[in-house]
């Protein structure tokens, strides 16, 4: 950040203009803290949040008179889950096209939208599903005529919705791949191929090309420009693919290439567990998807997570199924199901905590330990269990709110129902 | 087959109808199809008696018993109590912290006419060519080798209404099927079971046909209801007169209208798709005007705003715990909706409409139950599974035979290996009219979709 930057920033804190986001102090005493260590017990402890950072782990901890003081009783805390593939801040209604920004129609942009562009934190669902135990996300764009969808991007669910602009590249392969290439699976890996290497050519022969003294290509200077991260592995490419042996065509493909790789979806990833697990590329998944819903997902199983896990694979998680954006806080429910189908429940928990941190660089972001600056939820059971729910979440050291339009809605009819009620009883 | 035999036997059929489906005049056509043609051919096989003992059981009348026993004989439940014996021969199984429920019953299911792979070749749900297609029957379209039925099965569903889909103003007959593996449909077919007929409000028929003659809007989705309803109301006057004798004239059949004869005539359930509340106050003033019940609004994500009126007319709210936002119509979701309508004494049933959540029934109702007692309602596991139980069995007509464990029902029943309101609870054993059709010991289905058979891998069935 430039100095200037800085003293922007500082006077409009200052003037008021923008809250300070760190000045809050809590304390969570009596908290059992499950991340991806969790054993299955822990005594409760105490954790204390200043200025936005964990600054105490232990017993009987002391805050000052300003403190916010909630007492966990025992029950579990855990980072705020992350959603690896939603698209909040993207889309209000599906159905209702001016407030979808998740994908363009328009050929002359592919690689080189940013979803970071269109995020609206402002969205109904930024509340709901922070209020429901989601704290971030990857938000991605999906397809709407070209190969690469663009960039997606990492947010977390406040105002200050941007954490990383750029986090990774999108591209479809498979089925929806194929029918944007024309329709052959080859074509959608030619044009890839293309694209890389273009991107390659475009990186070293910047100033011919803007000098018009090298040759054209097929795609945008904007668009190979995106690319250029990519063929430098300072950007990974993101795939969507679900086929065993497309997976495994891509794999070829990243090394040939020499592009840093995260797959995602995956539904026959079990199949070619191994060859995933050697090539050391990470995988998005939602551990609910079983059904042949297409060709290209024969092989789905409920058990996928898990036999990626033995076989080594690094899992993040999405879900769950196609409600991922508006229920994006559904993905402990995904998670849930994992475990509930041979997943090893400390590795659900990392898939939904510290593996996103690790994979996509999210700074402060899923462990919980002196000096980070994570986001925290207080459950009131066990965080992968369909009946729990947030008692507490903290996102920037601040305490948020769990009201959302959903609960505004709810209070107004249950207390209609119950007036009635009332009045009926009192009639009698 | 070659493109022109199959044009040739398509013909064939055409022509020769009438000697597929025998018209009869007594009773009325509505009933009298079904009596005849494509009525069901399933039969309960014999078992021997099956005794479960010291289980968690949740009756699905909105009863919790703790350590008790079951006993099934005949397909039927025999006593339920405590210290049950059994026949010699009974298989006896220690439930001992397990929990029993009765057979979970998705009222909104399109397995079958919308199976995997979802592709346009097997997409069978929706007759997408004009607002009213109430001559199509959803059976007529079911494949009964779609691999989801047997992942539902293993999620302890036991009975489905089959309904075609909600593009149109009226989309057809819904058809009620026991989760059976069946070569042909009448052998899945729940014997006696009435028809419905599904409906639908709001966005989809006006997005659907607004280019294409209308309906437009509401109010044209309105007109056209009621001017079918005219239609069906001088359809039925004249099958009256001469079913009285009051006519000789025998009234020309007609599929369409007789499947609204048959809602006027009360043997044919109205199944409802429609989110808002006001739409559904509309269509209930709608069936008064034409002397009709609803028997449930399907997806009703705005249910708990008009749960009294609901009440007071006795329609059911068929809901998910908590899809919303994928159109206009579905942005108001609350997760507690099906518990206040229940607050309100209107009838609340959970459905599915989607392969993968029908595999998950149990965790929707926890999940609602979860955040209703969070709200401040005090309601039980015992309440809550009737949405899934005898609700769902009322709002089909079958409350008599399936819905509930107790003495005299249908044996459909589900052992699960812990508490089903947990993530962590799975269906150990599913029994349909007291056989065991689904054991989770045996890795694989009693008998898997033809579609399973060596299509990942040529000596393996598909997981």
């Amino acid at each position: 950040m430039k100095p200037t930057l800085i003293f922007l920033l500082a006077s409009l804190i200052g003037s008021g203009l923008l809250s300070p986001s760190f000045a809050q102090e809590i304390l969570i005493q009596n908290a059992q803290i499950v991340t991806g260590d969790f054993s299955g017990q822990a005594d409760p402890l105490d954790l204390l949040i200043k200025d936005g950072q964990i600054t105490g782990i232990g017993s009987g901890l002391e805050a000052g008179p300003e403190a916010q003081v909630i007492d966990a009783q025992g029950k579990p805390v855990t980072s705020g889950f992350f959603n690896a593939d939603t698209q909040l801040g993207l889309r209000e209604v599906s159905a209702v096209a001016p407030t979808v920004d998740s994908y363009t129609e328009n050929e002359a942009i592919t690689a080189s939208l940013k979803v970071s562009d269109a995020v609206n934190p402002h969205s109904t669902l930024f509340a709901f599903n922070r209020s429901l135990g989601v704290t971030h996300t990857l938000v991605q764009p999906s397809n709407g005529v070209g190969l690469f969808a663009g960039t997606a991007a990492i947010i977390k669910l406040v105002d200050d919705a941007i954490v990383v602009e750029q986090a990774a590249m999108n591209v479809s392969l498979g089925e929806q791949g194929s029918a944007l290439a024309g329709g052959s699976r080859a074509a959608a890996m030619g044009l890839l191929r293309e694209a890389i290497e273009d991107a390659r050519d475009y990186a070293k022969n910047r100033a011919d090309f803007n000098r018009g003294s090298r040759r054209s290509y097929r795609m945008s200077r904007h668009d190979l420009e995106a690319l250029v991260p990519v063929v430098q592995r300072r950007l990974p490419l993101l795939v969507r693919v679900e086929r065993a042996s497309e997976i495994l065509k891509v794999l070829e493909f990243a090394q040939q290439q020499k592009v840093t790789l995260i797959l995602s979806g995956v539904s026959e990833g079990w199949r070619v567990a191994a060859q995933i697990a050697k090539a050391e590329v990470p995988v998005i998944l939602d551990p609910i998807n079983n059904l042949p819903v297409s060709y290209e997902t024969l092989g789905a199983r409920l058990d996928n997570a898990a036999l990626l896990n033995e076989a080594g694979v690094t899992l993040m998680f999405t879900g769950m199924g196609w409600q991922n954006t508006h229920n994006a806080h559904l993905v402990r429910q995904s998670a849930g199901n994992a475990v509930a189908n041979g997943l090893p429940y400390a590795v659900a928990i990392k898939a939904l905590t510290e593996n996103p941190a690790k994979i996509l660089g999210i700074p402060d972001f899923g462990s919980i330990k002196i000096g980070a600056k994570t986001s925290l939820v207080v459950w009131s059971g066990d965080p992968l269990e369909v009946t729990s729910q947030p008692e507490a979440v903290v996102v920037d050291g601040q305490l948020q709110s769990l009201v959302s339009r959903s609960t505004r809605l709810r209070d107004r009819y249950y207390d209609s129902i119950r007036a009635q009620q009332a009045a009926d009883l009192a009639e009698q | 087959m070659t493109h022109f035999s199959r044009l040739l036997l398509v013909l064939v059929c055409a022509l020769t109808l009438s000697a597929c489906v025998t018209p009869s005049s007594e009773p009325a056509p509505s009933q009298a199809s079904t009596d005849i043609a494509f009525s069901s051919t399933y039969q309960a096989p014999q078992t021997i008696p099956t005794l479960i003992q010291n289980a968690t059981v949740l009756t699905g009348l909105g009863d919790q018993l703790s350590n008790t026993d079951l006993l099934i004989e005949e397909g039927k439940i025999k006593a339920i109590g405590s210290a049950l014996t059994a026949p010699k021969e009974a298989v006896v199984i220690d439930a001992d912290g397990r929990w029993l429920t009765p057979g979970l019953i998705d009222v909104h299911s399109h397995m079958g006419v919308y199976p995997s792979p979802a592709i346009d070749s097997l997409a069978d749900g929706n007759e997408i060519v004009g607002p009213n297609t109430a001559e199509v029957w959803a059976e007529h379209s079911v494949w009964p080798q779609d691999p989801n039925f047997e992942k539902a099965l293993a999620g302890g569903v036991t009975t489905v209404q089959i309904l075609p889909g909600s593009a149109n103003l009226f989309g057809g007959r819904g058809v009620i099927l026991k989760n059976v593996p069946s070569i042909t449909m009448m052998g899945m077919k729940f014997p006696g079971a009435p028809h419905s007929l599904k409906m639908a409000c709001g966005e989809n028929p006006k997005r659907v046909y607004g280019e294409k003659g209308g309906p437009y809007t509401r109010m044209g989705n309105i007109a056209g209801y009621r001017d079918a309803w005219i239609k069906a109301k001088a359809y039925k006057k004249k099958w009256d007169a001469y079913k009285n004798g009051k006519s000789t004239d025998k009234p020309d059949q007609n599929l369409r209208l007789d499947t609204l004869m048959g809602v006027l005539n009360g043997e044919i359930r109205i199944h409802n798709h429609c989110y808002r509340a006001d739409e559904m106050a509309n269509m209930i003033e709608l069936s008064k005007e034409f002397g009709y019940q609803i028997t449930a609004f399907h997806h009703a994500v705005e249910a708990y705003k008009i749960a009294p009126i609901l009440a007071e007319n006795n329609v059911c709210a068929v809901v998910w715990a908590d899809w919303w936002g994928f159109k206009q119509e579905a942005f108001d979701m609350v997760r507690e909706n099906a518990a206040l309508v229940e607050l309100a004494g209107a009838c609340a049933i959970i459905h599915s409409d989607d392969d993968t959540q029908i595999q998950r029934l149990n965790q929707e109702v926890a999940k609602v139950w979860a955040a209703a007692n969070r709200m401040g309602m005090s309601l039980s596991k015992g309440q809550a599974i009737t949405w899934l139980t005898s609700n769902a069995a009322e709002s089909i007509g079958l409350q008599d035979q399936i819905g509930a464990l107790k003495v005299g029902m249908n044996a459909d029943v589900v052992l699960w290996s812990a508490d089903p309101f947990s993530v962590y609870s799975k269906a150990d054993q599913v029994w349909i009219d007291g056989a065991l059709r689904f054991d989770r010991s045996w890795k694989r289905a009693e008998r898997t979709s033809d579609f399973n058979l060596g299509i990942i891998s040529a000596e393996g069935d598909r997981p």
